[in-house]
């Protein structure tokens, strides 16, 4: 892989698929244990419309898919609430109104920029050095916000009533979490694309879950399992000449098929009996 | 001062009524089966305890705690919900689970340590699990579950004790297991208990006190008085056969055909 870092483009081709990698495979667990997948469906779609935005008024399409996917998880979980939806009602109903208003913004544009089209399906290729500084201070924060609430979150998961019964704010932590998958959505957006991120958020902690019954481990395993997924596509799609988006999350389902083939928990359990 | 008392108080939810009009008081140290069939508000009678749902109309006090005040001692009661199962492959031991239950105590930033999982460990040795700690959570039997719940409300310490429905959905054998259970711990550690159950059988003959609920209530007293043949006959209905053996009333619920 000698001219591999010779490239500008690559090295942070390299060090944005990382930072992508680490940010979904850690929220990807919340989402997979917590059943959040429609919600980061959603809010992938929501972030077209901040990319549509920020081509029309000239800025940063990132700063404006921030301020637009916090903002949906926040209708998604509180206008919601307030209207007594389910919560993948209130998502049907807000990441519709959000890709409306991208549609909208395209429309009001004198011209299609081509440019979006990248954000669709990613290229990671194309992530500059200011992408790569933004993304990387979201990353860190939605590092750190989970690490604040990390056993809180823990406890929602596994039994929300409960952890509402001990006096934990559950209706501020769901929202909270749904804030932190918007941030991851937007962190990755740029390299592997609106459509694809979904993969990111779910198959590494999917494949994690098929491997080990600890909760810490399950994090571990999902970031391992995101890291060698970027890696060995970005890798593919450098010398195969094959997008990058769609090369990582092909590699990603094969190590999920791997686990799943070789899980554990496929094996007759000893204490229990179950199969 | 009563561990914990209701005047006159009403929940209602949207557009339903869930409790109407409903006054007792209860002793520290005391321990109430709460009856009543399903829908009587027996579970909203719980949360109303723990201040997850407000009153429309009316007080309550629990542990000296009024109002928002009731937040603050929520820490001090132990709940045991309905048990749903848990899903089997979700990557928590038996010892994580019951640890739980000492988040509250906590706060945030602080991980549970040395002292956290002592006192899980010894919860689950009282509810006999001593031995599953390391055990997947999720891989437990129903029973196992079960008494997983009310470790994780023992370990917070707790003075007052809320079971909703504890035995629903385990076999007899385990049933009796817990039941025996919860009257021990009840003792042991001078709980004041609300036992809620729709099976009068559970709770007869030795609790202090039994509530007959449907939406208000109807019957409050001591066990004697509430499951005098006449008085459950009266509550029931003539869907059901009151036996006495052994000066012991037994409750059979009987579906009726034509």
């Amino acid at each position: 892989m000698g001219d591999f870092f010779q490239f500008g483009f690559m090295r942070n081709a390299l060090a944005g698929s990382l930072v992508v990698a680490t940010a979904c495979s850690v929220i990807g667990v919340f989402v997979v244990l917590r059943g959040l997948a429609f919600a980061g469906a959603g809010l992938a779609h929501a972030a077209f419309g901040g990319v549509a935005l920020g081509f029309l008024l000239g800025i940063d399409p990132l700063v404006t898919a921030v301020v637009f996917c916090i903002g949906t998880a926040l209708l998604i979980q509180f206008a919601g609430r307030e209207a007594g939806l389910k919560s993948d009602t209130a998502i049907g109903i807000f990441f519709a109104f959000t890709m409306a208003l991208g549609v909208l913004f395209v429309g009001l544009m004198r011209r299609y920029d081509a440019r979006l089209f990248g954000y669709l399906f990613g290229n990671v290729l194309g992530v500059t050095g200011t992408n790569l500084a933004l993304m990387s201070v979201l990353t860190v924060a939605v590092l750190v916000v989970t690490g604040i609430w990390f056993k809180e979150f823990k406890f929602l998961c596994f039994d929300e009533e409960m952890a509402q019964a001990s006096g934990q704010p559950t209706a501020f932590l769901s929202g909270m979490l749904l804030v932190l998958l918007a941030a991851t959505v937007v962190v990755s957006i740029k390299a592997v694309g609106i459509i694809l991120v979904e993969a990111l958020l779910i198959i590494p902690a999917a494949t994690a879950y098929q491997l080990t019954n600890r909760f810490g481990m399950m994090f571990v395993l999902s970031w391992l399992a995101a890291v060698v997924s970027c890696m060995a596509g970005l890798v593919a799609s450098y010398y195969l000449a094959v997008p990058s988006g769609a090369a990582i999350v092909i590699v990603a389902t094969a190590l999920f098929g791997l686990a799943v083939l070789f899980s554990p928990k496929r094996r007759k359990c000893k204490v229990c009996g179950r199969q | 001062m009563s561990a914990i008392r209701f005047e006159h108080v009403t929940v209602a939810f949207q557009r339903a009524v869930g409790i109407e009009d409903l006054s007792f008081e209860l002793e520290p140290g005391e321990f109430l089966g709460i009856i009543g069939p399903n829908g009587s508000g027996k579970t909203t009678l719980l949360r109303t305890v723990l201040g997850l749902l407000r009153p429309v109309a009316g007080s309550v006090t629990v542990l000296g705690g009024r109002g928002r005040g009731l937040v603050e001692v929520r820490r001090r009661i132990g709940y045991v919900p309905q048990r749903r199962p848990i899903e089997p492959g979700f990557p928590v031991s038996v010892l994580d689970a019951v640890m739980m239950g000492t988040y509250a105590g906590l706060g945030l930033l602080r991980r549970p340590g040395k002292r956290e999982r002592e006192l899980a460990h010894r919860a689950l040795a009282a509810v006999g699990l001593g031995e599953a700690g390391d055990h997947v959570a999720g891989h437990l039997s129903g029973g196992q579950q079960q008494r997983l719940l009310l470790a994780r409300a023992l370990v917070q310490e707790p003075e007052v004790l809320l079971l909703d429905e504890p035995t629903a959905g385990v076999d007899v054998a385990s049933r009796r297991q817990i039941v025996e259970l919860v009257r021990r711990l009840h003792r042991e550690r001078g709980l004041t208990t609300l036992y809620v159950t729709h099976d009068v059988n559970e709770i007869v003959p030795c609790v202090d006190k039994v509530m007959f609920l449907n939406r208000t209530l109807r019957a409050f007293g001591s066990c004697a008085d509430v499951t005098s043949p006449k008085m459950l006959k009266e509550l029931y209905g003539s869907t059901v056969v009151v036996v006495e053996r052994e000066g012991r009333p037994y409750v059979l619920v009987g579906d009726r055909h034509g």
